[in-house]
């Protein structure tokens, strides 16, 4: 199954879809979270005119080749850890590039974007932003901890790195799949998914209600609207990666949009009601019980599928 | 031929005729003097060389008798090559106090000729009560020669020597007066045949008085304060000769009597030695002041030779049996000309002080001189002292004596723990502006001292079994010796030479080696050409730097070519000492070169524990080859080997030397040292593993216990990165996380595990080489270490920031760079083996690194441009040139990871066939995931590309802003300190982790250090100065040691 001009086509169609999925769940998101604050909240369809908006504005200032190319890196990490994904299982064309490598390659590309992201946001001068990467940098590191144990539970269980093998294996039914057979794994990835989605209790490194702090805070207009066409494309790549990891994969795009709204609301839901944790907090409660957590879980597939 | 007895003539008779000479004027009489010293040299020369070519010992007999009714002498090769030792020190130490003898009465000189006389007839008479007299002609001399100094300290010092040899000279009386009253002769070799007949608990108790008597003149722990004391004030032309000439004639009557002892006697000799090595080395640890030092030192090694032969006499080789010969000869040859050489070094710099050594500096013959000498003492190749304790090692461990070898090493560790202090303080102390004036007459004894000691280091290491195997390090040691001679050129001449030389020394190695020496030939030598490029910045003659470089890079080859355990423990010390003098040469080096030299010596030892546990068990063969069929003590083998490995390559425990080591380095030692030297514990631990393949202790697997060190390496190494305020720490630390996964990776002892490790070695050797001469050309133009004094270099410098970027992108293992092969393996080696609560601890880790790779780039080179940097220059081309290099290298291992990994499989198939990788088309397939190196790379580029291009396309009229333009709290700054956030950056980490950042292993070090040195203040205490006190432990020590020999 390796590479075919036509899947360049495909793998844009796909892109585009997810794109919009995103864009409309976040929205959506917002409209809840407001609703819960019994506020009215913003139109649905309001990030499409934010982002339209930021590609049309035209004050546009650099701080440095590295600023400038910050925003790409990330779109580039949120557009690559997609397409290394296999989204719909089953179809050849769907498969995305996901001949290139497997999960292990998903893993590692999260980081390109963020530390292409961390970089721009360095150059550019502005001390938050610095502030903001170092405990966006710090909580990753923490988050990452369950996802990656959770990945290697995975892995130890089907004895595979292939996301398409692994969601093979899910197929027949409900019951085949890894939230079923392997509940333990599930709950820590799940905890992994919250942490790394951004949203409370894990926001500090936005902190988005108070002040303009954070990696993004010298980043307008244009490169604004890059960052948040990331932001609506590597949010969903992580849903789909962890539907397929977790929850069986998809047949079709359907049952795929269907599983993915629904795992992102269990972000939502929980950061409408959680309050924020600070760093240290987070980062300690990552290491505390998630890692215990996570190494039961992971000693308990050992032994199950051993 | 002369007769030999003309030796004691000609001194008594100018002994006799000086002072009517000197009234002709005190050049005649001087002349005399030395023609005399050089006639007695010559005489024991020519006999030498006679005695070498085959000629007969011979007897001389006095009084027209044969023994035993009269005295005789002897002349045999043991006395040929001891009285020349002896002559030659005293004509040259006579040189030496021209000065002194000049100026004083003419008696200095007949005294000086009397003590050489004595000793003189210590090693030649062959009768006991002849040895007693001059056992106190030579007493009688050297107290007066003490003397000499007319100060009150070496006035006390010579009673103390009286006293002590008093009661010596009374115990050898008694001994002698009964041993005759038994034997009924006084000829030694009579004397022995006849003790037999009277063998007994009297007999036994003469010869144990005669015997105290001499061991009280070798200067025994703890009766040996006034020994102290004499070495400390005497001048030191004459404490040369005490500390050598007159411990070689004593050290000679011990041999003579041997006969004489029964094997308890002879196992209280050994014991008495062992136990005044170790002490007095550990009470040298405490000792500031240099001359005392070299006392403690003398004592030790005295000692030290003792043990070594009365062992091995005990162990059942003949007396004079080569094994004798070479251990206590070398042992002897090396403490011999280095003491006698550097007491007359003291002679010149005339300071107390350790640290007032320094200003011999101003003299870099002199340094050189001094560390050959220190060098020497330490035990190190190519000193033949390194030699005899490597065969003393194998003797004694062959036969069982694990105990007493690990007492040696431990007291030998000691030793070079205050000899490298001592050598780290004379380099580094800043010294005042005191000039330091040597006469010519100095410089002679110290230049034959050093050529000679040099001459019989090559002659010696041929002798040993298993020598001739060492002229495969003889081309590169050519290469140093003539740079010592270049060095007065410019540097840029000898960077070029060394280049040329090296790269064809390369060209010719590297095709003869196979599987994994080829790889490690490539990091060691093309690596090794590669970082001498940046050596053209530095001007001037960079003194001292080349021959140690290239010595570091000898002993790297030697590695490659060893193939029996001579070769590489040689090659092994040869190349740390050439990067321990490499790394002192960084400004603040001085304690962490002393670390680094301490955990290799320690380390270096207890390899040596295990290599010659290896003899003994292979059926006494050097042959590595043999390293994997050994049955016997195979775990214990494989964990004293490991831990030698283990201290090169820093794992966790074992690591507090590396990050001052490599963080102080000069800019180019510290990718040396770091992308290249630290491969050479990996080499050694490839070579181990490679052949023994399970080593169990118990049921205890040790591999096992391997991989969870592996992995706590990586996370406490990355962990204290992130904390670094110091662009070198850091990137020290982390080289001490990227071992941690090379030796994770071994202990998996797969094919896929071993295919991680050599990934992970092969990155680490090409971003860390990168990283560590972007930042320190940084470093150089900024002229801080310091991160968060920087900031926003990226528009004065880009060429090094690209070279930081791709290094760290490298170094975390994002893809698409060739980093990310290391993690990919890793999580398919996890499945494979299982091994997940390893697994957690390792990836931990791993992400840890993302932290400290941020703060690397983002805090030198990004946010805000320091005013006193506005008009830093990018850095010197020499150094960019390799950067470059490395980034073409890294580029193509990302894009071809097939091209580098396969052939590195099929070797590694040889010893693990299982489990290879499946390369189709580039692609790696494993049996649980597939990468695809090249696509992603694609993939990734043209995403990039796109995403660019949409953001150039939808942002046209980007206009550039000023430093300060930035959104900040409706005001522009103007003080980048203030909002250059880089100090302490990941300080909420650290509160959040708590207890985990804690340094435990300093802690530990510096707790097992202190303990040395406390235990050594107190013993120390013994010795109080006072001349009664030191004649009660005389007698205490003596009582105490017939207490042992009645009960052993």
């Amino acid at each position: 199954m390796g590479f075919e001009p036509i899947k360049i086509l495909y793998a844009i169609i796909s892109l585009f879809i997810i794109f919009n999925v995103g864009m409309l769940l976040n929205g959506i998101t917002r409209k809840i979270g407001a609703r819960v604050g019994r506020r009215h909240g913003i139109r649905f369809y309001q990030p499409y005119i934010d982002l339209v908006k930021n590609y049309a504005l035209r004050s546009n200032i650099s701080h440095g080749i590295m600023f400038y190319l910050g925003p790409v890196f990330r779109l580039t990490g949120g557009i690559g850890v997609y397409l290394f994904i296999p989204v719909i299982y089953g179809s050849q064309y769907f498969s995305n590039f996901s001949f290139a490598g497997d999960m292990v390659l998903v893993l590692y590309f999260i980081f390109f974007g963020l530390l292409g992201m961390a970089l721009g946001a360095g150059e550019s001068g502005h001390p938050y932003s610095a502030l903001g990467v170092g405990r966006g940098l710090a909580q990753v590191t923490a988050a990452e901890i369950p996802l990656v144990i959770a990945f290697l539970g995975v892995a130890m269980q089907y004895q595979s790195l292939s996301i398409t093998e692994i969601v093979g294996m899910q197929q027949g039914g409900i019951m085949n799949w890894t939230m079923m057979t392997n509940p333990l794994i599930t709950i820590v990835a799940l905890i992994a998914f919250l942490g790394t989605m951004m949203r409370s209790p894990f926001d500090i490194v936005l902190a988005p209600q108070e002040i303009p702090i954070g990696p993004p805070t010298e980043f307008h207009s244009t490169f604004l609207g890059v960052l948040q066409t990331n932001r609506a494309i590597f949010p969903m790549a992580k849903t789909v990666l962890f539907v397929n990891l977790f929850f069986g994969g998809a047949t079709n795009w359907g049952i795929l949009i269907l599983k993915a709204f629904i795992l992102y609301m269990v972000s939502v839901v929980v950061g409408t009601v959680f309050p924020r944790f600070r760093v240290d907090q987070s980062i300690r409660w990552f290491y505390k019980y998630v890692l215990i957590l996570g190494v039961i879980a992971l000693i308990a597939t050992t032994f199950m599928f051993k | 031929m002369v007769n030999p007895i003309y030796i004691f003539i000609l001194a008594l008779g100018a002994g006799f005729l000086l002072s009517l000479f000197d009234k002709a004027g005190r050049k005649v009489s001087m002349t005399i003097f030395y023609a005399v010293l050089a006639g007695m040299t010559a005489i024991s020369a020519q006999w030498f060389i006679a005695l070498l070519q085959g000629a007969e010992p011979t007897l001389i007999f006095t009084a027209g008798f044969k023994p035993p009714f009269s005295i005789n002498l002897q002349m045999g090769m043991e006395e040929a090559f001891f009285t020349l030792l002896v002559n030659a020190l005293g004509l040259l130490s006579g040189i030496f106090m021209m000065k002194k003898l000049q100026s004083t009465k003419v008696n200095g000189m007949i005294l000086f000729l009397m003590m050489i006389m004595g000793i003189n007839g210590l090693i030649m008479t062959r009768d006991m009560f002849n040895l007693f007299v001059f056992m106190e002609i030579t007493s009688i001399a050297t107290f007066a020669m003490i003397g000499i100094e007319r100060n009150l300290k070496a006035l006390s010092a010579g009673f103390k020597y009286v006293i002590a040899g008093g009661i010596a000279s009374i115990f050898f009386l008694i001994g002698t007066i009964y041993l005759y009253r038994f034997t009924g002769v006084l000829h030694i070799d009579s004397m022995a045949a006849a003790l037999d007949m009277a063998s007994g608990q009297v007999a036994f108790l003469s010869v144990f008085i005669l015997l105290m008597a001499l061991i009280i003149e070798l200067k025994p722990f703890p009766a040996n304060g006034w020994a102290l004391d004499v070495y400390e004030s005497v001048n030191s032309g004459v404490v040369a000769i005490i500390a050598s000439a007159s411990s070689a004639g004593m050290l000679f009557v011990l041999y003579k009597i041997t006969p004489l002892l029964n094997d308890s006697l002879l196992l209280t000799v050994a014991g008495i030695g062992l136990v005044t090595f170790v002490f007095s080395n550990l009470i040298g640890l405490k000792q500031q002041k240099a001359k005392r030092l070299l006392g403690y030192s003398s004592i030790g090694q005295i000692g030290l030779i003792m043990a070594a032969y009365a062992f091995l006499v005990h162990l059942g080789y003949a007396q004079n049996s080569t094994t004798v010969m070479l251990v206590t000869g070398g042992l002897f040859i090396t403490h011999f000309i280095a003491k006698a050489g550097l007491f007359w070094i003291a002679g010149i710099v005339e300071k107390e002080n350790l640290e007032g050594w320094s200003i011999i500096r101003k003299k870099p013959i002199l340094v050189f001189v001094f560390g050959v000498f220190i060098v020497a003492l330490s035990g190190l190749p190519p000193f033949p002292g390194f030699f005899a304790k490597w065969q003393l090692v194998m003797t004694l461990t062959s036969k069982g004596m694990i105990f007493v070898t690990a007492m040696i090493l431990l007291g030998s560790f000691f030793e070079a723990a205050y000899l490298f202090r001592w050598l780290g303080k004379v380099l580094k102390t800043e010294s005042e502006e005191y000039e330091i004036k040597a006469t010519i007459t100095q410089w002679i004894p110290l230049s034959i001292g050093v050529l000679a000691l040099l001459g019989v280091s090559a002659y010696f290491s041929t002798l040993i079994p298993g020598g001739a195997s060492l002229k495969i390090l003889y081309l590169p040691m050519l290469l140093i010796v003539a740079l010592f001679f270049l060095d007065f050129l410019p540097a840029w001449v000898k960077n070029t030479i060394v280049i040329l030389l090296m790269s064809f020394y390369t060209w010719q190695l590297l095709p003869g080696l196979e599987g994994y020496r080829f790889l490690f030939g490539i990091i060691f030598l093309v690596g090794g050409v590669l970082l001498f490029i940046p050596g053209y910045i530095f001007k001037g003659k960079r003194v001292g730097f080349y021959p140690f470089a290239v010595m570091m890079y000898a002993g790297l080859a030697g590695l490659l070519l060893a193939e029996n355990t001579l070769q590489l423990f040689t090659a092994w010390e040869i190349m740390t000492l050439g990067s321990y003098i490499l790394i002192i040469r960084g400004k603040k080096s001085e304690p962490h070169a002393l670390s680094y030299m301490l955990f290799s010596i320690g380390g270096a030892f207890i390899m040596l524990m295990g290599l010659g546990l290896f003899y003994s068990v292979n059926g006494q063969s050097f042959d590595l080859a043999l390293l994997g069929s050994i049955t016997q003590s195979t775990g214990i083998i494989f964990v004293l080997l490991a831990i030698g490995f283990l201290t090169k390559i820093a794992s966790m425990g074992l690591h507090i030397w590396l990050p001052g080591a490599h963080g102080e380095a000069e800019t180019d030692v510290s990718p040396m040292v770091s992308a290249i030297l630290l491969k050479a514990g990996m080499f050694g631990l490839v070579v181990l593993m490679s052949a023994i393949q399970n080593p169990m202790i118990g049921n205890v697997s040790i591999t096992y216990v391997m991989s969870w060190l592996g992995v706590i390496t990586v996370f406490g190494g990355n962990l204290m990165a992130i904390y670094q305020e110091d662009a070198k720490r850091l990137l020290a630390y982390s080289s001490v996380g990227n071992l941690g996964y090379v030796l994770f990776g071994l202990s998996l002892m797969t094919h896929l595990g071993w295919l991680t490790s050599i990934t992970y070695a092969l990155n680490h050797f090409l971003f860390k080489a990168m990283l560590f001469l972007a930042i320190g050309g940084v470093v150089m133009r900024v002229k801080t270490k310091n991160m968060y004094e920087m900031g926003g270099l990226i528009k004065r410098m880009p060429i090094s920031f690209i070279s930081v970027l791709i290094g760290i992108i490298a170094l975390s293992g994002v893809p698409p760079l060739s980093g990310f092969a290391g993690k990919w393996l890793t999580y398919n080696v996890l499945i494979e083996k299982g091994w997940v609560l390893q697994g957690v601890v390792l990836i931990i880790g791993g992400l840890i690194a993302f932290l400290y790779c941020f703060r690397l780039i983002h805090t030198i080179f990004l946010g805000q441009l320091k005013d006193n940097h506005r008009k830093v220059k990018e850095a010197p081309i020499a150094i960019l040139i390799p950067q470059v290099l490395f980034i073409f290298a890294i580029m193509f291992f990302s894009a071809y990871p097939g091209m580098v990994l396969r052939p590195v499989g099929d070797f590694l198939a040889k010893i693990f066939p299982q489990g290879a990788i499946d390369w189709q088309n580039g692609v790696a397939f494993t049996a649980f995931g597939h990468w695809d190196g090249l696509g992603v790379l694609m993939i990734t580029g043209v995403i990039f590309m796109a995403v660019f291009g949409w953001l150039l396309l939808t942002n046209r009229k980007t206009q550039k802003v000023k430093q300060f333009n930035i959104v900040y709290a409706a005001e522009r700054p103007s003080r980048p300190e203030l909002t250059h956030v880089g100090y302490n950056f990941f300080a909420h980490y650290r509160k959040a982790l708590g207890v985990l950042s804690k340094p435990y292993a300093e802690k530990f070090w510096d707790g097992l250090s202190g303990i040395f040195h406390s235990t050594a203040g107190f013993i120390r205490k013994l010795y109080t100065g006072n001349g009664q006190t030191y004649l009660v432990h005389i007698i205490v020590f003596i009582l105490v040691v017939y207490a042992f020999a009645m009960g052993g």
